[in-house]
């Protein structure tokens, strides 16, 4: 950082009250720089410590480490972020910026108080909610890690929603519900259904109600993998037969009649001409892409049709896919790659698509004995209920909202509760399988040791001065704020150590003022605003 | 805002005193709302060239003289006090402190409840003569547009709205709905005369039995 | 507290923003001041109120894009306070301009260049013009 004096830092800040000693060290984060800063907080016996340096992003948790190894309390740490957001960010000499960064770190450093861990208990029994594969595959997959499941089903049969999907991508039900069976950590409630739940992560006390009788359950952790469901696209024009006819009339299918079709009977005459329509009125989905490059290729090898794909674009961003469109085009099946969703009419007792090819330039016409056609991917029934029981959100289609897309894929907003595969709108089997993975590990970091650590008190709302208005419990995020009756008779908001995901949200808004966020106190945050601009 | 600044030109050191009941619960006068309008003022006088000195003090509840008597010390050293409470606070703090001008910052309008988050609404107008018994817990007086004690007007808009303001809901269709769901239709049917407004003497005063 | 900004940002978005900023060298105004937040929702009308108080030219809010906040909600109520604060500002007649809100993602430091340069920049043509 060569556009700091850094001996003029070390002077300046030397003369601001209660600095007891400046040391310039190199690779602070290194063992030797470690070392040095532990030694200095004993022999000077130093109550704070302000490090200078790299962001915080980065580091912190390596020097709050080193706190704690010299014996003092790793929250009495602030940092000054001198590197990133000081010397490389502006040109010329910053050392008037340094200085006074570092004044901002020491004002608030004086206010830092100890924060103390606890350990607390947490239950070690998962619930899988869902009957599906990644159901049964996570239940499988948690028993294998020691730890044990209830799958909850609220059909009469594990896996009834699921139909023909799972035979689709080369999943066996049977020998996955077998596997259930055989396996002691798992225990099924079927013909069930939730219908309270209650606590925080790693206690989490669940009513479960089988045929009018209510059940009540506890458990670590919640998984929701209750899939999905389709409809035929409002494109559909053409009424749908529940079965698929006879190719002298007219075959309007969904994919799963086609697979079931082509797989499991036995067809009279074989449709010479088969169309499939997807991606006009979900673009999102990957699914309908591998269910008609799968289906297609397997119509083309079966039954030597004329495959005709109409669709927006084929996106084959999921595993495998580019390989099964290439296969696809090799074998000559047909992309009309559309802009506009083509018309579908009767003729003669076959469906014709009118399409226009971008490449093509022109409308055409193409009778197909069989049309596949387009579907829409939905919740199923019963989101919005389980949804709003665990007071959890669900995105713009009404598939359960993931924490974040990126960095916390198969979490929900609230501690311990996870959703995964085809109810979270993730619905290509490669995506799902991850899913599978990374909640399994998840649940796993969280649960198998019994105990999960948590600072005490670090949002805390002051019981004297709390009058519970109910604010911050209606507005916190995370549930985790609850009116609970303390020593002196009062009713007053507690907010939960495990639960607290520690945004501040409450603090800001409080009208009394009662609740401290220790490390983002109201104090705290003004010593740092006083710190600026003084020379 | 205006008023207040008004109010307060003429001083250079106040009081701004909140109260940690009522108007704290309804975002109204708490700690926090206090530190918000000092800051405000401090930032109007500073940015007019006549610095305003604010003390900040929030008390349990304004409307309690041993709890005002807290603020004696802080009142001793300014000129006049802004108070956040509700009129029932601010005309305490007046009488206890008689020669310091003590100044409303809020106008007191309901008793309400929380519809949802943030959202208050008027309840109970303090009649003195509740009729909450007959109308399934619904207050006419104050729910109905007109203050009808017999039944609804005729006018109710569709979606049982009110005919005066669209965005209320009619108080009769609420009250109708209420006493037929608890199979109390029969009170609908009885004639109450009109209310007795001289049930409270105003102002109003209660002694308590001795306990 | 000569021009300076204040910049609260939140720790999941503005605050990675700037770091990657400074680790592009993409230069911004020395005038900035961060103050790192766990959420855009922690910070309170008081905090930009006193800030101004304290003599500072702006106060930015910086937080998650709609619908990206790791607490779901508090951007909007970030959102909604600073609103509350121009109302506030305007009351009073002080340029409503001072506190504002923006919203970016983690991996955006050309935004949070470019909205510290701006703040910057109509800041220092409001005092110029006064």
């Amino acid at each position: 950082m060569k556009n700091i004096d850094f001996d003029a830092v070390a002077e300046k800040v030397a003369r601001m009250p209660g600095v007891t000693c400046v040391n310039l060290v190199s690779h602070l984060c290194l063992d030797e720089g470690r070392e040095k800063m532990i030694a200095s907080i004993r022999e000077e016996n130093l109550d704070r410590v302000i490090v200078a340096a790299c962001s915080p992003e980065f580091k912190e948790h390596i020097f709050r480490q080193a706190l704690e190894d010299a014996g003092l309390n790793g929250h009495l740490l602030a940092m000054a972020n001198i590197r990133e957001q000081c010397s490389w960010a502006h040109e010329g000499d910053v050392t008037e910026k340094a200085v006074e960064l570092i004044k901002m770190a020491t004002n608030r450093a004086r206010l830092l108080q100890p924060l103390e861990r606890k350990e607390l208990p947490v239950n070690r029994k998962v619930l899988v909610i869902g009957g599906g594969f990644s159901a049964i595959d996570t239940a499988l997959h948690l028993s294998r890690v020691g730890l044990r499941t209830t799958l909850l089903e609220k059909e009469a049969v594990l896996g009834t929603g699921t139909g023909e999907w799972q035979s689709l991508h080369g999943f066996d039900n049977s020998s996955m519900t077998a596997a259930v069976e055989g396996d002691r950590n798992i225990d099924v409630l079927a013909s069930a259904r939730m219908t309270a739940a209650e606590g925080t992560i790693g206690d989490f006390t669940v009513t479960i109600t089988r045929e009018g009788e209510e059940i009540s359950r506890k458990y670590g952790a919640i998984v929701l993998a209750t899939g999905f469901r389709t409809e035929l696209a409002p494109t559909s024009t053409l009424k749908l037969r529940t079965q698929a006819e006879p190719i002298s009339g007219i075959s309007i299918v969904s994919q799963e009649q086609l697979f079931h079709m082509l797989h499991n009977s036995i067809v009279e005459a074989k449709p010479r001409t088969i169309g499939f329509m997807f991606d006009f009125s979900d673009e999102n989905s990957r699914f309908p892409t591998l269910t008609t490059l799968n289906n297609a290729l397997a119509a083309k090898n079966k039954w030597g049709s004329e495959i005709y794909i109409f669709c927006k674009n084929v996106k084959v961003d999921s595993e495998g896919a580019e390989k099964l469109y290439r296969e696809a085009r090799e074998c000559g099946v047909v992309f009309l790659k559309c802009e506009t969703t083509p018309r579908m009419s009767m003729d003669n007792g076959r469906v014709a698509v009118e399409a226009r090819d971008v490449f093509l330039g022109e409308d055409t016409i193409i009778a197909c004995d069989l049309l596949v056609a387009e579907e829409l991917l939905l919740p199923i029934a019963g989101t919005e209920t389980l949804s709003s029981l665990l007071n959890i959100r669900l995105d713009s289609r009404g598939f359960y909202q993931d924490e974040n897309v990126h960095l916390y894929p198969v979490a929900s907003e609230k501690k311990g509760v996870f959703v995964i595969g085809g109810c979270r709108g993730n619905l290509d089997m490669g995506r799902v399988l991850t899913d599978i993975s990374s909640v399994v590990m998840s649940i796993h970091e969280l649960l198998s040791s019994g105990k999960i650590q948590v600072e005490i008190e670090r949002v805390k709302a002051d019981p004297q001065k709390c009058v519970a208005c109910l604010t911050c419990i209606r507005v916190c995020p995370h549930s985790a704020i609850q009116l609970i009756r303390v020593d002196t008779g009062k009713d007053v908001a507690v907010i939960s150590d495990l639960a607290c995901d520690a945004c501040g949200v409450c603090a800001a808004i409080c009208p009394a003022k009662a609740i401290e966020f220790q490390g983002y106190r109201d104090d705290q945050t003004l010593a740092q605003i006083e710190a600026i601009g003084e020379s | 805002m205006e008023e207040i600044k008004q109010a307060m030109a003429l001083y250079k050191k106040i009081l701004v005193a909140g109260c940690g009941t009522c108007v704290t619960v309804c975002w109204a006068g708490g700690e926090k709302e206090v530190g918000i309008l000092a800051s405000q003022l401090r930032l109007a006088r500073s940015a007019a060239g006549n610095d305003i000195v604010t003390l900040e003090a929030t008390v349990e509840r304004q409307c309690e003289n041993e709890m005002v008597a807290e603020l004696k010390d802080k009142v001793a050293e300014v000129e006049a006090v802004l108070s956040l409470a509700c009129g029932s606070g601010v005309q305490t703090m007046a009488t206890m402190f008689e020669d310091k001008p003590i100044f409303p910052a809020v106008n007191t309008t309901f008793i309400g409840m929380p519809e949802k988050e943030g959202l208050w609404v008027e309840m109970c107008g303090a009649c003195g003569d509740c009729y909450l018994d007959r109308t399934g817990g619904i207050c006419p007086m104050v729910r109905c547009s007109k203050g009808l004690l017999n039944g609804p007007c005729g006018g109710t808009r569709k979606g049982g709205k009110c005919e005066i303001d669209p965005d209320k809901d009619c108080a009769w269709v609420l009250i109708y709905r209420r006493l037929e769901r608890q199979g109390r239709l029969d009170l609908m049917r009885e004639y109450y005369a009109p209310k007795n407004f001289r049930a409270v003497k105003r102002p109003g005063k209660i002694q308590a039995a001795k306990a | 507290m000569n021009g300076r900004i204040i910049a609260f940002c939140c720790e999941h978005s503005a605050y990675p923003a700037a770091d990657l900023a400074g680790r592009l060298r993409l230069h911004y105004p020395e005038s900035l001041r961060v103050i790192r937040v766990p959420c855009a929702g922690r910070v309170d009308v008081i905090h930009i109120l006193k800030a101004l108080e304290k003599g500072a030219s702006a106060v930015l809010v910086l937080g998650c894009e709609d619908g990206a906040c790791h607490h779901i909600t508090g951007n909007i109520r970030a959102k909604e306070r600073v609103k509350q604060c121009n109302v506030l500002l305007k009351e009073i007649g002080v340029d409503g301009r001072r506190a504002v809100m923006f919203s970016l993602s983690p991996n955006a430091p050309h935004k949070f260049v470019r909205v510290a340069n701006d703040i910057a920049k109509t800041m220092k043509e409001s005092r110029e013009a006064r």
